[in-house]
């Protein structure tokens, strides 16, 4: 197991030590990233509690397009389960969810349960690309934005706007389909732009069966939301400056808060690929990350350990994207030293002694 | 280490005792009188001495939970306090829940809706619970494959077999059904269901859906009967489905959910939608007298904000248009639905007060409370720390009577509840809470003090006050260490997630395995709660089937 101290190979309590040190001496740190197992990710929140830290995790943007309207206005969802299995009528927004395996999924199946069961299929885009690689109809976005194309879609089912409009078309496909799915990235559509289709949702549901489903960030974004929630009983983005947990999701962003220069020291969890955030490099920082992996290696941040990769060197419990549901994902070959968790209880455990002889 | 609790006032309805003697722990049980000296004494003097609660029915974890959380994060205050756990004062937490009932002198809490899709996150999030032992109950009854197996009547074996499977692969503690088939039925269109009402695609009722699965839980020898949510949770006429699925159980063993949800008898039966309900609470107690098979727990209404979380999705979605405030979350899940509706009950308001009597009224009528669970449907009916003020009701008629002349009239209207003298005593509050819950649950060594229980005991000051005496117990045992010392925590021990020890059927595991990759892409290894996915070791904890 390799780990690094200002660039230099060190035995891993070596680094441990280190990484208290510099926690201990910090003020205002922050914790990020959180692309790991659920173990880990609990044991990132433990320890930024005893060291006052605000938490962002690095799915954060996309993450707070869904949290905020969620906040402000709920959601009606499905699963991808449902979707396929379900789903008569299935609308993808933008482009960002052609990427995604779910598509030739449900490009590839029809409905097998429920009243849809044994009808066809319609795929249905709304900005997407229109290629034609995949047999759908595409309905291009408005001038202004995927957001305001959903406004006025929802407009049309609505009524109140009328005519023979693409949206109108598009609107009596949504209306008439028995389980109907729409399939959206919320990144790409933006927080007002999740709202919007929610609000089309419920609509839709005034009159049929209809839910959303968005993908997720890929960086372990919704099982560190659960596991937020029952921690702290908040979403993500908390602090712990003042010893309660306090969600702001504008205060600790972790960019905004190096940006204003009211950070001095960091520690970054990625034992799963995740983007390295640009101001890894600039600040005092600690790096978690995953054996093997290009940040690997003793000139990503002051501090870098190296750990098992949850799935592949270590086991874990993760977000599965097909099951929606945090499932458990076996090491796939013999196991690492040394799991994520393990390295930060250790921080934890010589903060801990520290913070007892100082006393 | 021996420890004496002495000179205590012992309640223990299970054992006949109520005055003044000792209990005797060693080892984290209950052992009889000891001629050793004890390594501790605990003068529990002018102290009601009991043991430790028991609940059976509260939302304390599974994504329902979660979400509501996210709907309403503003929901619980979280206080700067440490007390030796992080987030033991972040509102809502699992830290939190723990440490209050804690700090109420329970020692178990269950969470009764833990559908087998998304056991793992219910798991772990129960798992960070500290202080108490906890458990779920795995729900079944809306799950396709269960449905088509009715569907092609494969008969009892075949459920059973499931049934089993689900309950293992979940780690549950019991089985429930919510609003069997509602959540099918909502799916494909309808808005309210009956108990035999036909269910779309499939051509069943929830009546024959409960009936498989009830047989099911006594093949299997689940401790727990089948708890069950029945159809037409909390509109006017609600009882004659309560009534009428006490009947279609057939002198099986069955557990009712939240019964003052149903006790509402509609004023006008000919056109229940409109003029409102009454209390129906004297007919759900003579319908319990007539099932000594069934057993409810209340779901009392507390006075303020809430949120309601259920996996009845038609309830909740036909609820939606009464959210305060006005946003909430409908989830067509994998097998059931779930919806989180936020709701505040008004002091004032004649539905809210008429709520608040009709649960008084079902407990203060009961014949047996050991078959009359308190609780608040947490946080359905309110939160669980409304427990003491429940209690502090039901043995003070005054205080009762204070509490009534500052709500709406329609308590004397339409419920019975001004009539009644009774007073609860501290034997019958123990059965409410203790010996009742750990029977229904089959925890054969817990809820009561006798030789060989746990040592999970609660020690209040007597107090008139009974909200400040059951608010904050003077000390709690948990497995006979402290972890209470007037109302504060004094050491964060983790207790364990009981799981009933049930065999699963080889054949079942493989045609289930098939299943679930056809549906989900991930075969039965995706649904499994491993050991190895906790952060700690340690965690579970069996329990046993009936012989």
């Amino acid at each position: 197991m390799a780990a690094w101290v200002k660039g230099g190979a060190a035995d891993v309590s070596a680094a441990v030590e280190a990484a208290a040190t510099l926690l201990a001496a910090a003020k205002t740190p922050i914790v990020t990233g959180l692309s790991a197992d659920t173990s880990a990710v609990r044991a990132a929140y433990h320890l930024a509690g005893l060291i006052g830290a605000s938490v962002d995790p690095v799915g954060g943007d996309g993450l707070y397009a869904e949290l905020g309207p969620l906040s402000q206005f709920g959601n009606l969802n499905t699963t991808p389960a449902e979707a396929i299995g379900r789903a008569d009528a299935v609308l993808i927004v933008g482009l960002r969810p052609w990427d995604r395996p779910i598509v030739q999924e449900i490009a590839a199946s029809a409905p097998v349960r429920g009243r849809a069961a044994g009808s066809e299929r319609t795929l249905l885009s709304l900005g997407g690309p229109g290629d034609g690689a995949t047999r759908h109809v595409s309905y291009p976005a408005a001038a202004g934005g995927l957001a305001v194309s959903v406004a006025h879609l929802r407009a049309y089912v609505k009524g109140n706007l009328s005519g023979e409009a693409a949206y109108a078309d598009l609107g009596r496909r949504l209306t008439t389909a028995q389980y109907g799915v729409v399939l959206y990235d919320a990144a790409e559509l933006g927080d007002l732009g999740v709202e919007m289709l929610q609000g089309l949702v419920r609509d839709l549901n005034d009159l049929t069966r209809f839910f959303a489903l968005s993908v997720s960030d890929g960086f372990q974004g919704r099982a560190v939301t659960q596991l937020a929630s029952w921690t702290t009983g908040q979403p993500p983005r908390v602090g712990f400056g003042r010893d309660l947990p306090e969600h702001d999701p504008w205060r600790f962003d972790s960019a905004r808060q190096v940006a204003a220069g009211e950070v001095d020291a960091a520690l970054w969890l990625a034992s799963l690929p995740a983007p390295r955030p640009d101001w890894l490099g600039s600040l005092p920082t600690i790096a978690i990350v995953g054996e093997g992996s290009a940040d690997a290696t003793g000139d990503v941040a002051e501090i870098v350990i190296a750990v098992g990769v949850p799935g592949e060197t270590a086991g874990g419990a993760l977000w599965n994207e097909r099951r929606a549901a945090i499932t458990y994902a076996p090491p796939a070959g013999p196991p690492a030293d040394l799991t994520a968790a393990a390295v930060l209880a250790a921080i934890q455990n010589r903060l801990t002694q520290k913070k007892g002889a100082s006393c | 280490m021996l420890i004496l609790i002495q000179g205590g006032r012992v309640v223990d309805p299970t054992a006949g005792r109520d005055g003044v003697g000792d209990v005797w722990i060693e080892d984290g049980h209950v052992v009889a009188a000891s001629e050793r000296k004890p390594d501790r004494t605990i003068d529990a003097s002018g102290c009601i001495v009991m043991a430790g609660g028991v609940e059976v029915h509260s939302h304390i974890a599974g994504g329902n939970v979660v979400m509501s959380r996210l709907l309403l994060p503003d929901l619980y205050v979280s206080e700067a306090a440490p007390e030796g756990h992080p987030f033991a004062h972040a509102g809502g937490s699992a830290a939190w829940i723990g440490a209050n009932y804690a700090r109420m002198g329970y020692t178990i809490a269950v969470e009764p809706a833990m559908p087998p899709t998304n056991a793992l996150a219910t798991q772990l999030e129960l798992a960070d619970i500290p202080l108490l032992d906890r458990g779920a109950l795995t729900v079944m009854g809306n799950d396709d494959q269960l449905l088509d197996l009715l569907r092609q009547r494969e008969g009892k074996a075949a459920v059973r077999d499931l049934v089993a499977l689900s309950v293992a692969t979940s780690r549950g503690l019991g089985v429930k059904c919510i609003n069997a088939g509602g959540a099918s039925a909502f799916k494909d269109g309808m808005l309210n269901l009956s108990l035999d009402e036909e269910i779309p695609v499939y051509g069943l009722s929830t009546r024959k859906i409960m009936n498989a699965l009830l047989d099911a839980v006594e093949e299997i020898g689940v401790p727990h009967p089948l708890h069950v949510h029945a159809n037409n949770l909390g509109i006017p006429g609600a009882d004659d489905s309560f009534v009428a699925t006490m009947e279609a159980a057939e002198g099986r063993r069955i557990h009712f959910a939240h019964a003052q949800f149903y006790a509402y008898g509609a004023v006008d039966p000919a056109n229940p939608g409109t003029g409102g309900f009454r209390s129906a609470a004297e007919r759900i107690t003579e319908a319990m007298e007539k099932h000594p098979n069934a057993t409810f727990d209340v779901g009392q209404v507390a006075f303020g904000q809430t949120v309601t979380i259920s996996l009845d999705v038609i309830r909740q979605f036909a609820g939606r248009k009464g959210a305060n405030p006005k946003k909430w979350i409908i989830t067509a899940g994998d097998a059931e639905g779930g919806g989180i509706v936020p709701f505040l009950y008004k002091p004032r308001g004649p539905v809210s007060s008429l709520q608040w009597a009709i649960g008084l009224e079902l407990m203060l009528l009961s014949g047996d409370p050991e078959r009359t669970i308190l609780t608040t449907d947490h946080p359905n009916g309110g939160p669980f720390t409304e427990y003491p003020r429940i209690i502090h009701l039901l043995m003070d008629k005054e205080e009762r009577d204070r509490e009534i002349a500052g709500l709406h009239k329609v308590i004397a209207e339409r419920s019975g509840l001004c009539g009644i003298e009774r007073e609860y005593t501290f034997s019958e509050i123990a059965q409410l809470t203790r010996s009742g819950p750990a029977k229904l649950l089959g925890l054969a060594d817990r809820g009561h003090l006798r030789e060989g229980a746990r040592a999970d005991v609660a020690i209040y000051r007597d107090d008139k006050n009974r909200t400040a005496m059951f608010a904050r117990a003077r000390l709690v045992l948990k497995d006979g260490h402290v972890i209470v010392e007037d109302g504060e925590i004094v050491d964060w021990r983790a207790g364990h997630t009981l799981e009933l020890t049930v065999e699963s059927d080889k054949a079942m595991e493989t045609r289930t395995d098939a299943y679930l990759d056809a549906r989900f892409g991930a075969g039965l290894d995706s649904f499994t709660v491993p050991d190895e996915a906790f952060p700690v070791s340690d965690v579970f904890e069996d329990v046993a089937c009936r012989a």
